[in-house]
């Protein structure tokens, strides 16, 4: 398994940096390229609850970004139905292999927090989030309260 | 300029009947030194010179009912100097100069230059004689005033006439066997003849220049400190110069860098000043000094006996006489680039190879500009002439001598660009000769099958070999290769005619020109269409064969290659028999295809086995085979590295790819680049990547450019990499012994790069490719494919050309936040989208899927969604690569959306963060 001693050493960076917006990291022992963790926004309207999503990464990685997926629902206009999202960093064209797996999180947890209409991937609520945005708030609170899992306490 | 051009056309119009026996040029060849001299030019270079007589003749008539001829005392009633001849305007000069030309009106001629000579040739022989101002101009000219009885030289002269300090000048010129023009001599002339309006000294130094190899060898030379070029013996410096060069560069290859003492960038400079000066002034002089060059050069070439020039002075004039930013101009076009190109066309492989490096390293910038000329002079001579049957393209010696220059540019446009170590081979694939040992003997009695014995020497190019290039080394030519296709010459010539010629060409006898020697100027499909006709007759001449053997009363071997198969078996049986053919008798897979399904009636005519094909194709591309695997990223198919199959498989599709090309029918498989790479006999590198997975090239790429110290503890990359095979399990490979022990460094990065590049695309899958290669070339190994096609063309020959067909991607495309496929915004995108060119198409699919490849199956299997991104605004359009989204804001108008959606496309590289 030392092909993966990058991951192994960023996956310890970053359970000892103890992030307070990532936390519960599981990554099973006998496939180091998959983990999942708990996203816990700061922001309204999704500081009511905590998001688990789960980063594959690719047998190449680093020389290939690694891909993520909310495996909660959620109400934003950056993120689909299926959880699938876009976050420039690891998109194909912009990924650049010394960049590593806190930043990605980081900038995930960034757009989470602050929607971008501007390239939306429902654009139904990026419409939505830009006409009328209590509309959306309450909306997306609702949503959030209904699916999103338990915050953790601490 | 007006008047000017008006003359131009009038003198050509008169000209056009002396003209019209031009349609048979033959330059000699191979004439007697003697015969040479004194017929230096066939029909057709004397008509051309003709044609330059006559417009300078007509030319000097209308700068003398202009400017007059500046003797004060003239009496010339056609001479403004006289004051006789009424004040005119440059149209009515030019129109009177006409009348005077074919009046042989009086020129009046204040220079005193009588030219006793008889025989111009003898100065041809010996350029650097010594009393050789503007001598050069006068053969010209002497050589039609036979034509023109009335126009003496001495009248000739008078234009030229120098005054006092230019005469000091020129009389320094003659001592030192004429003075090289420099980059401020130029300066110098333009300014003066700007200022004055007076061209003759300019005119005066340019033809001096340009009409003397030997002259001109020495301009624009390579500054050199106190050195004084004109005083200076020949080869002095051209070993400064040298010693210089290999000082500045050290890492080229100084003996065979040549181009010392040339500074092309100052001759550069200087054509560009000299474009100030209006171009009528100098044109016509230029054109006849180049003239005159380009013969200089024949005869010195011809005359190897009399070394007046070392082949580095040869090739320098020729670097300097392709600078001429006008080349591509009429008069240039017509008459001095064709002489250029047959003087070329003399010189020894290794002067080529020389003026072919010398491009490469420094005229980089002008490659574009002599390309477009020579591709004009081909056209313009192609589309003007109506070739018949005993005057064929190949017999046009003008586009042939175009295509010959042509082809040093080609070398010299892989040279200027990125090529790769020819080490990276991939071994060369050795098919056993098959016994048929009465066909053998047949052939001994009746040489049917004389295609088979030339096959034993393919052509090789003989520039390539000195130059040592091949084009698969060639990763980015400087200029892409489409651009020395010529579409009207492609469209033109008749294939097998060219074949023909290319097969008979012996070296000494009969030298028939065959375009299919110089593959880079014939778009890939007029060259598979002479890869069709070889194909043909081989197939033909096997069918001979076979009737022959019956004819002897031996078993017959069939004379087709009969598959006979059951549609619901349809992989198994073509494999069983493509395997005991290919076992047994591998000849006859050289023979026409034939295939039959069983139970089935229908006789294979090309579209039976059309149908074979492709769903052979269909299911042994298809991922539950096991032989390839789907690449969902980069939509190609790739070998299972861990493919249960054996190789006879695997040599059985190469066959199979074999036999499609060999029959002329279109795959629809979708391999990567490398794939026909690796085909053509060049292995895998890193480069190759780019297309393989585009992802993990930039990632790799970009570690290759990381330049940090600490790049060890940032990608902490050790030797072994990891990969996932078909089944989804994650496997690690040592790229090294104890791989996991080494980390990569700034040091070792690019041994890594190297290694991992060569494990993915050569190691990993060595014994399904040699097997899948193997059967490639047992089809393939005698027809002209690897010298005619690039691996760029093979894939067009496998598959087809890309077929963009949008109409089928709107049919598939769906919407989302609120468009329709009836809302006024999308059926505005199709109809921009529809008449977009190709070019833009390609950039359109790049921008909204991340790839311009289109999926197997075509576009409709793209899945294209295209997303409303909110009302009209000034945002540009956006895509989400990942799920094929293309947002667009509903934009106010059509002229709106256009200008954004090309904005959008054109500008998307770099595409940055949101």
């Amino acid at each position: 398994m030392a092909a993966t001693r990058r991951l192994q050493k960023e996956l310890n960076d970053i359970r000892q940096s103890g992030l307070k917006s990532f936390r519960d990291i599981q990554v099973d022992e006998s496939n180091i390229l998959t983990w999942q963790g708990l996203i816990v926004p700061d922001n309204p309207p999704y500081n009511k609850g905590a998001f688990r999503i789960e980063i594959n990464f690719p047998a190449e990685y680093p020389f290939k970004p690694p891909k993520i997926s909310f495996k909660t629902k959620i109400y934003h206009p950056n993120i689909d139905e299926k959880g699938q999202v876009c976050l420039p960093i690891i998109s194909a064209e912009n990924w650049k292999p010394a960049t590593k797996t806190d930043q990605v999180i980081q900038a995930l947890v960034a757009l989470v927090n602050d929607p971008e209409p501007e390239h939306p991937l429902r654009a139904e609520l990026a419409e939505e989030f830009l006409k009328d945005r209590k509309k959306f708030t309450k909306n997306a609170e609702e949503f959030t309260k209904k699916h999103s899992e338990k915050r953790p306490t601490d | 300029m007006n008047s000017k051009s008006e003359t131009d056309e009038a003198s050509r119009g008169n000209e056009a009947s002396s003209s019209n026996n031009e349609s048979t040029p033959s330059i000699p060849k191979s004439h007697s030194v003697a015969g040479l001299c004194a017929d230096t030019s066939s029909n057709k270079t004397k008509d051309i010179m003709k044609r330059a007589a006559a417009k300078q003749l007509i030319e000097r008539y209308f700068y003398q009912l202009l400017d007059g001829c500046g003797n004060p005392e003239c009496d010339n009633q056609y001479c403004a100097s006289s004051g006789e001849a009424r004040n005119l305007t440059p149209n009515e000069a030019a129109a009177e100069a006409i009348k005077l030309f074919y009046t042989e009106a009086r020129l009046c001629d204040s220079l005193p230059s009588k030219m006793p000579r008889t025989d111009p040739s003898i100065n041809i022989v010996c350029p650097p004689t010594p009393c050789v101002t503007g001598t050069a101009m006068n053969i010209v000219m002497e050589d039609n005033i036979s034509d023109f009885p009335s126009c003496s030289s001495s009248r000739f002269m008078d234009k030229f006439k120098p005054d006092s300090s230019q005469q000091m000048d020129s009389k320094n010129i003659r001592h030192n066997n004429g003075a090289p023009l420099t980059e401020e001599r130029i300066y110098q002339l333009c300014d003066e003849c700007l200022q004055s309006k007076k061209p003759q000294y300019l005119i005066r130094a340019l033809a001096e220049a340009f009409t003397q190899p030997a002259v001109l060898a020495r301009c624009f030379q390579r500054k050199l400190g106190d050195t004084d070029n004109s005083s200076e013996g020949k080869n002095k410096p051209d070993k400064e110069s040298k010693a210089m060069c290999s000082s500045s560069d050290p890492d080229k290859d100084v003996d065979s860098v040549t181009g010392p003492g040339l500074d092309v960038a100052s001759c550069r400079r200087a054509f560009q000043y000299l474009a100030k000066v209006p171009s009528e002034y100098y044109s016509s002089a230029l054109v006849t000094a180049l003239s005159t060059l380009a013969e200089n050069l024949i005869v010195e070439m011809k005359l190897s006996k009399t070394k007046t020039l070392t082949l580095d002075d040869t090739v320098n004039c020729f670097v300097i006489a392709f600078e001429v930013p006008d080349l591509g101009c009429s008069r240039y076009l017509d008459i001095a680039l064709p002489l250029l190109c047959v003087a070329a066309e003399n010189l020894p492989v290794i002067a080529q190879a020389k003026l072919a490096r010398i491009w490469a390293q420094y005229c980089k910038d002008s490659l574009r500009h002599i390309l477009e000329t020579l591709q004009q002079l081909i056209t313009l001579r192609v589309i003007s002439t109506n070739y018949v049957r005993n005057f064929q393209l190949q017999d046009d010696h003008t586009v042939t001598m175009a295509t010959k220059i042509m082809k040093i540019l080609y070398y010299a446009n892989m040279l200027a660009g990125v090529m790769e170590p020819s080490t990276l081979r991939e071994e060369p694939v050795v098919i056993a000769s098959q016994l048929d040992p009465l066909g053998d003997a047949l052939d001994h009695l009746y040489p049917l099958s004389s295609i088979k014995n030339l096959k034993q020497a393919p052509y090789e190019d003989p520039l390539a070999i000195e130059l040592g290039i091949n084009v698969l080394d060639a990763r980015k030519p400087y200029l892409p290769f489409e651009e020395f296709y010529n579409e009207p010459l492609s469209d033109t010539i008749e294939m097998d005619i060219d074949l023909a010629n290319c097969k008979t060409d012996v070296d000494d006898i009969g030298n028939k020109f065959s375009f299919l020697k110089y593959p880079f100027i014939l778009t890939a499909a007029t060259k598979s269409l002479g890869l069709y006709y070889e194909n043909r007759i081989r197939m033909y001449s096997e069918r001979r064969v076979s009737l022959l053997h019956a004819v002897v009363g031996a078993a017959p071997p069939m004379p087709f290659l009969r598959l006979k198969v059951r549609r619901s078996h349809i992989i198994d049986d073509a494999l069983v028999e493509l395997e005991m053919i290919a076992m047994e008798r591998a000849l006859d897979l050289k023979k026409q295809l034939v295939v039959e399904f069983e139970g089935e009636q229908g006789i294979d005519e090309g579209g039976v086995s059309k149908e074979f094909f492709q769903l052979v194709v269909e299911q042994i591309f298809n991922p539950d085979y096991g032989m390839f695997t789907q690449r969902p990223d980069e939509l190609t198919v790739w070998f299972n590295p861990t493919s249960f199959e054996t190789e006879a498989q695997f040599t059985l599709i190469g066959i199979v790819l074999g036999l499609a090309i060999y029959n002329n029918i279109i795959l629809a498989v979708n391999f990567p680049m490398v794939v026909y790479r690796k085909l053509m006999g060049k292995k895998g590198s890193f480069e190759d990547l780019a297309d393989w997975n585009a992802t993990l090239y930039n990632g790799l790429k970009d570690m290759l450019e990381y330049t940090g110290s600490d790049l060890e503890e940032v990608y902490y990359q050790t030797f072994r990499i990891c990969y996932t095979d078909v089944f989804g399990n994650n496997i690690f490979h040592d790229l090294k012994e104890n791989g996991d022990d080494i980390f990569v460094t700034q040091e070792n990065k690019r041994e890594f790069i190297d290694l991992y590049a060569d494990f993915l695309l050569n190691k990993s899958v060595e014994t399904q490719f040699k097997a899948f290669r193997r059967g490639f070339v047992m089809v393939t190994d005698e027809s002209q494919l690897g010298m005619l096609f690039r691996p760029e063309e093979v894939e067009t020959l496998v598959c087809g050309s890309k077929n963009f067909d949008f109409n089928e991607l709107e049919k598939s495309t769906e919407y989302d936040g609120g468009y329709t496929a009836e809302s006024q915004t999308i059926k505005d995108f199709w109809s921009i989208v529809h008449s977009l060119s190709l070019e833009d198409k390609r950039k359109l699919l790049q921008f909204t899927t991340g790839s311009d490849r289109v999926p197997v199956g075509g576009l409709s299997h793209l899945k294209l969604v295209i997303a409303r991104n909110g009302p009209d605004c000034a945002r540009l359009p956006t895509a989400h690569t990942c799920f094929n989204v293309l947002l667009l804001p509903e934009y106010e108008n059509k002229e709106k959306l256009e200008d954004r959606l090309m904005k959008a496309i054109s500008y998307s590289k770099g595409f940055g963060i949101i």
